[in-house]
């Protein structure tokens, strides 16, 4: 959801790349009609690029299926990629100038400096 | 219902009552009256000369406890249910409470009201209920009292101004019938007719250039004369303008000043057919009602004039003192006010700035607030920004209850929600529904710490550029945010930026400080906490002093770059009143007290002598009324679906169109 487009320059800013240094994996709880309701605000394509890029893909499909509605199985995995895995140190990627967000400590610092707006 | 039956349902209605107001107030019931000694408890800033007096008689208090402001219950009515059985002192009412108290002159008052009312008298014959009543020890401090002691500086009161043959002869000479909609209309509350110039109630001014033909009549002549004879020299020449109001009981006027640009002080105001009670409130939070007697002359100037507004409730009845100072209810005949003002020319010029739209004017046009985008940029940076990275976790240590009405906007976003709370601090608000997908955002590094630790998703940013893409969220917090923000372009922009994120349909709530922290005569929770003066007594509330020269040194270094830039940035004191729209606000900042080894810890310090604490200073643009709401509805693509005041904030809710 984050983007770069407030930098001055940028048309797009979307997606940043994702440079992970450091990945926590946590349990959180898994509600099936959460992550349903979720999917659609998505950009699928997006969030199977971001899992990817961390090696965090899995098995999941490259392109959302008809009935994934029903399946249970595929939705605990969005569950995961979504809720439970977390880049706790690394970078986000501008894709149009290469600026870089450092993310520390969980937090992405976006914040720009002056000459950047 | 059996005799029997309606004494249980009584019985358990009070024993309910005495519990809720336990846990209210601390305050306990008694089962029989008691005495109770009247302490002197200065509510407002003057001292009551009647209490003085009584101070060593007794009192006895009884709760209603099924009527207070909560349930519409009027003073007024009360007192006429009550006084047929004794003498009453007061009535106090609290803000948002469904009960409330009658002070009786004595015991014996009490009990024949008691014996009379709890349990079988209903207010209105159509109430599905009587009223219950319990007797109590104490009433919580804050009271409203009818005093006619006091009238606001500037407020002069001539009784017997006119005879009753004057009063007969000026009554006659208006004349209601004229056809001309613009002379004899009438509003919504009461019959309006003026002379020599019209009263355009759209703009709240007159057309100065355009006289009417009906000029003051000459019946009215012999009143300057009369003001001469009674030593008032208020007026050099008569005024040029006449508004006459017809009121019927139960009519009033809103509560106004007269627009300082329009005329000239004094006002003059005749009051004939009936005598009323007019209501002065000051910005402050003072309000004090004035018994204007039938054919007195009420000539407000000066502060009475510029700073106190003016109204009439709409009731049928008043309650006035009579002559050995007890309370009684008046009701109210057909009156009709004849209001003489004098045409201004040109601009006012008086001290009263809040007030006075000539100083408004000419504010806006030269000096005007901070202008500059990068001076509003840096300001922002040292007095808000550098602020909370400092205060961080003093400042979430201080903030862990939601506001009830942030979190029922919070709780109504349907399930599978993205809420976004733009300027998060530490999350307060997350994590009261399970359903919602949260995310966090703030300019503080520290506060951003604390609600990932807290296990939230949260990102840094500022409010003015999101880094988000658009359409995204479902819901939008603005909680105590926008008004850091030092232009009201940089306001308007952070809302923008807001909307831009929401997908049509899509909400957004804004709370912002509000420059009024005392509206409609009650306290903000803000003022309520000062420790220092519990009294809620006004007048020590609500001084506001200009500190800069007392500014601890600390903070000197920060305060002196702003000034420089900045001169008129005021500092302000803490728990009071704001008296501007753009200033400093002291932060203090305390070691976290939490465990008791933490506070011998502290303690210790102290006596060290190491506690000069640090002050840092936000900066702060206070709203006035209809501000944030003109803010949010100049911003394409929304809409405000409602707005409101809720505990010194004003607030919005915004929807994406």
């Amino acid at each position: 959801m984050l983007t770069s487009k407030c930098l001055k320059g940028v048309n797009v800013g979307y997606p940043l790349g994702i440079v992970a240094r450091d990945i926590k994996v946590l349990e959180t709880e898994f509600n099936s009609e959460f992550v349903l309701r979720i999917i659609p605000k998505l950009d699928w394509d997006t969030l199977w690029n971001a899992a990817d890029s961390i090696g965090h893909s899995g098995d999941l499909p490259r392109t959302l299926s008809d009935d994934y509605e029903n399946d249970v199985e595929f939705l605990k995995k969005v569950h995961h990629v979504l809720l439970e895995v977390e880049v706790i140190n690394g970078e986000l990627v501008c894709p149009e100038s290469g600026r870089k967000f450092s993310i520390s400590k969980g937090i992405p610092n976006m914040l720009l400096n002056e000459d950047e707006l | 219902m059996s005799e029997n039956k309606r004494n249980k349902k009584a019985k358990r209605k009070q024993t309910k009552a005495k519990n809720i107001l336990l846990r209210d107030t601390g305050i306990r019931c008694s089962e029989e009256p008691t005495k109770v000694r009247m302490l002197l408890k200065c509510h407002n800033n003057f001292v009551h000369r009647k209490h003085i007096l009584r101070l060593s008689a007794s009192f006895q208090y009884v709760m209603v406890a099924n009527g207070g402001l909560v349930t519409g219950l009027q003073q007024e009515q009360l007192l006429e249910i009550t006084l047929p059985y004794g003498g009453v002192d007061g009535i106090v009412m609290l803000p948002g409470k469904s009960y409330c108290f009658i002070i009786f002159k004595d015991i014996h008052s009490a009990s024949k009201a008691y014996a009379a009312i709890h349990g079988k008298i209903k207010i209105t014959p159509d109430d599905s209920g009587p009223l219950y009543l319990a007797y109590t020890e104490k009433v919580p401090e804050l009271s409203h009292s009818w005093n006619y002691d006091y009238k606001p500086p500037g407020l002069i009161l001539l009784e017997e101004f006119v005879t009753e043959d004057e009063e007969k002869l000026l009554l006659n000479c208006v004349d209601w019938k004229t056809t001309d909609c613009h002379l004899g209309q009438t509003l919504k509350h009461r019959r309006v007719k003026h002379y020599g110039y019209e009263f355009q109630y759209d703009t709240n001014n007159v057309n100065k250039d355009c006289p009417l033909t009906d000029s003051i009549p000459c019946e009215c002549n012999f009143l300057l004369d009369r003001l001469k004879e009674r030593n008032v020299c208020a007026l050099s020449s008569f005024p040029t303008q006449m508004t006459v109001n017809n009121y019927q009981p139960g009519q009033g006027i809103p509560s106004h000043v007269d627009t300082h640009s329009a005329f000239e002080d004094p006002i003059l105001s005749l009051s004939l057919g009936s005598s009323i009670v007019m209501e002065f409130r000051h910005q402050d939070g003072r309000a004090i009602p004035v018994l204007l007697p039938r054919r007195s002359l009420l000539i407000m100037s000066e502060e009475a004039r510029y700073a106190w507004s003016h109204g009439i409730t709409p009731r049928k009845m008043d309650v006035v003192p009579t002559l050995s100072g007890d309370l009684t209810i008046q009701r109210r005949k057909e009156r009709t006010s004849f209001t003489f003002r004098s045409i201004r020319k040109g601009e006012c010029n008086c001290v009263y700035h809040d007030q006075c739209d000539s100083y408004k004017k000419k504010y806006r046009q030269s000096e005007g607030h901070i202008k500059d985008d990068t001076l509003a940029a840096k300001l922002e940076s040292l007095h808000v920004h550098e602020v909370y990275e400092e205060i961080a976790s003093h400042f979430s240590d201080t903030r862990h209850k939601p506001w009830p009405n942030v979190l029922s906007f919070v709780q109504s976003l349907p399930f599978g929600s993205i809420l976004v709370d733009v300027g998060c601090g530490n999350c307060k608000y997350f994590g009261y529904s399970v359903g919602l997908f949260e995310i966090g955002c703030d300019h503080s590094v520290g506060l951003a710490k604390v609600c990932h630790d807290r296990g939230f998703e949260v990102f840094n940013c500022n409010c003015l550029s999101l880094p988000l893409k658009s359409e995204i969220a479902d819901g939008c917090l603005s909680i105590a945010v926008i008004h850091h923000l030092a232009t009201e372009e940089r306001r308007l922009r952070a809302v923008e930026e807001m909307v831009r994120i929401l997908r049509p349909g899509g909400r957004a709530l804004i709370y912002v400080w509000a420059k009024d922290q005392a509206r409609h005569n009650t306290l903000s929770s803000y003022l309520k906490q000062d420790r220092k003066t519990k009294s809620k007594d006004y007048n020590s509330q609500l001084k506001c002093v200009s500190q800069c020269n007392s500014v601890s040194k600390s903070a000197g270094t920060i305060l002196n770059e702003v000034s420089h830039q900045f001169p008129s940035l005021p500092v302000h004191t803490n728990r009071t009143q704001f008296q501007h729209h753009d200033l400093l606000v002291p932060w203090k900042l305390k070691p976290a007290v939490k465990s008791e080894p933490d506070q011998k810890r502290e303690e210790s310090c102290l006596e060290k002598g190491s506690h000069e604490v640090p002050t840092f200073y936000r900066y702060y643009h206070v709203f006035d009324e209809g501000e944030l709401e003109r803010l949010c509805s100049s911003v394409k693509g929304a809409k405000v679906v409602q707005s409101y005041y809720d505990q010194g904030n004003w607030c919005v809710t915004l929807e994406r169109v």
